[in-house]
């Protein structure tokens, strides 16, 4: 270590101190402090006159209710393997430090590393628990989603798909909306510009034929503006008119519409 | 290795040793022992983060972190770099400066998140001598230069680099470097005369 070295070091750290240095540039000055006695206590002093600082600001008695969230936030909180095990007293003599070393050392390396490894192993198996969770359900949503893709591709593709634009008044005016029915493959709605439906109602689907409504189902996410349904053949006479409609209805859906038709067409 | 001794008076010796036992019990696995750290320090910690973000929600999820903190990181805490009063205090400091240069970065639209100041307690006893210590340091503050005095707060309630706050004070880096260093010195000489 040559002094420029030294010299070098000991300017940054106060910096060191106030936790401004990349990670490297940490590992570096522990190395030295490690190896030179001056540093090492330059930096506790620093740290004294630190704490100094913190300690100068009034204290503020803190909220009741904040040391059970520190206890709960701890129950759940795993803790750091040290790097030492023991950990060293300039105030006892060698014999009771050595004792107890020994003694400690023995009890804590059994004690602290079968819990620790216990602790890792249970939080290991309950990671792995709930990643299988998480896994299931996004499995699960994935081949839904596939599930509709297919049917709206075989829907759009049909030789007997008929497209049916559909049309509002007022505030319904300006929303985009077809659907297409393909009374062998299945009905698709898509919609945009929806406004959002009155407080409590959700928009469903109906088709109509000859007077009589059958649900088709809801149109999912209308809050964004935009809705889509997807939905299995409805079950349709030979040849009359058919209408589909959209209704506001309280959330789920009713079996035969209550609410005004919002948007339609018909073929 | 030449340490010179550091000068404390008993009580002060006994509340710090007391610290220490605790952050064994820690160290050693004993999750209960963090109530008792709290109890004894959670008042300054609170005090220090709220100084520094300046809003009760974040300087109480601060506080929540630190003694987390304390408990997971308690096995390698190293009573030869400082004081388990400072080790908290800084481990507030840096987390208090995270979420102050968070928000900070979040906030756009310049609206202020000054709260009023909260009430101030009284100290426990066993930390009168300790706060002598910190009287003193406060004191030392107070007598700094102004330049000096602005310089290290920057630093150490806003976590300004010192080239950052050459900026900020429209101040050649070379000369905050002097202040900062000619500050630590002053307030070294009054936590040890």
């Amino acid at each position: 270590m040559t002094m420029d070295r030294h010299v070098e070091i000991a300017d940054r750290l106060e910096a060191y101190v106030l936790g401004q240095l990349s990670s490297d540039e940490r590992r570096e000055i522990d190395a030295h402090l490690a190896s030179c006695a001056t540093c090492a206590h330059d930096v506790r002093d620093l740290n004294d006159v630190f704490a100094g600082i913190g300690e100068s600001v009034p204290p503020i008695a803190p909220p009741p209710a904040l040391r059970q969230r520190v206890v709960n936030a701890v129950a759940v909180t795993p803790q750091e393997p040290g790097r030492t095990v023991v950990m060293k007293s300039r105030r006892r003599p060698l014999w009771v430090r050595a004792t107890w070393a020994a003694a400690a050392a023995i009890v804590l390396a059994v004690g602290v590393v079968a819990y620790r490894i216990d602790q890792s192993r249970q939080q290991l198996a309950s990671d792995v628990a709930q990643l299988r969770t998480d896994n299931d359900g996004l499995q699960e949503r994935l081949r839904q989603f596939s599930a509709q893709t297919d049917l709206a591709l075989s829907i759009l593709t049909a030789a007997d798909m008929r497209e049916i634009p559909l049309t509002g008044s007022d505030s319904y005016a300006t929303a985009a909306a077809r659907a297409y029915l393909s009374p062998t493959r299945g009905l698709l709605v898509v919609a945009d510009r929806m406004p959002v439906p009155p407080p409590g109602r959700i928009y469903q689907v109906w088709v109509i034929e000859n007077g009589t409504p059958a649900s088709a189902g809801l149109l999912a996410e209308p809050s964004s503006g935009r809705g889509m349904l997807i939905a299995t053949p409805p079950r349709l006479g030979a040849g009359g008119s058919v209408t589909v409609a959209v209704t506001d209805e309280p959330p789920g859906g009713l079996l035969a519409p209550s609410g005004s038709i919002r948007l339609a067409g018909s073929i | 290795m030449t340490r010179t001794p550091h000068l404390q008076a008993p009580a002060n010796v006994a509340a710090a040793e007391a610290d220490i036992d605790v952050v064994q019990r820690l160290a050693a696995g004993d999750r209960d022992a963090v109530a008792e750290l709290y109890d004894r320090h959670a008042a300054r910690v609170l005090g220090l983060a709220y100084r520094i973000v300046r809003n009760s929600s974040d300087a109480e999820d601060v506080v929540q972190e630190v003694f987390a903190q304390a408990w997971r990181t308690a096995p390698n805490y190293e009573r030869t770099r400082g004081t388990v009063a400072g080790w908290l205090l800084m481990m507030a400091r840096t987390r208090a400066i995270d979420r102050l240069r968070s928000r900070q970065a979040r906030r756009d639209d310049g609206e202020s998140n000054l709260e009023a100041m909260p009430a101030v307690v009284e100290p426990p006893s066993d930390r009168l001598i300790a706060d002598e210590q910190a009287a003193r340091v406060r004191e030392a503050l107070l007598a700094l230069p102004v330049e000096q005095k602005t310089a290290l707060e920057l630093a150490y309630f806003e976590g300004l680099t010192q080239s950052e706050i050459a900026e900020r004070l429209r101040t050649p880096l070379g000369t905050i470097k002097t202040r900062i260093r000619s500050a630590l010195a002053s307030l070294r000489r009054s936590v040890r005369p």
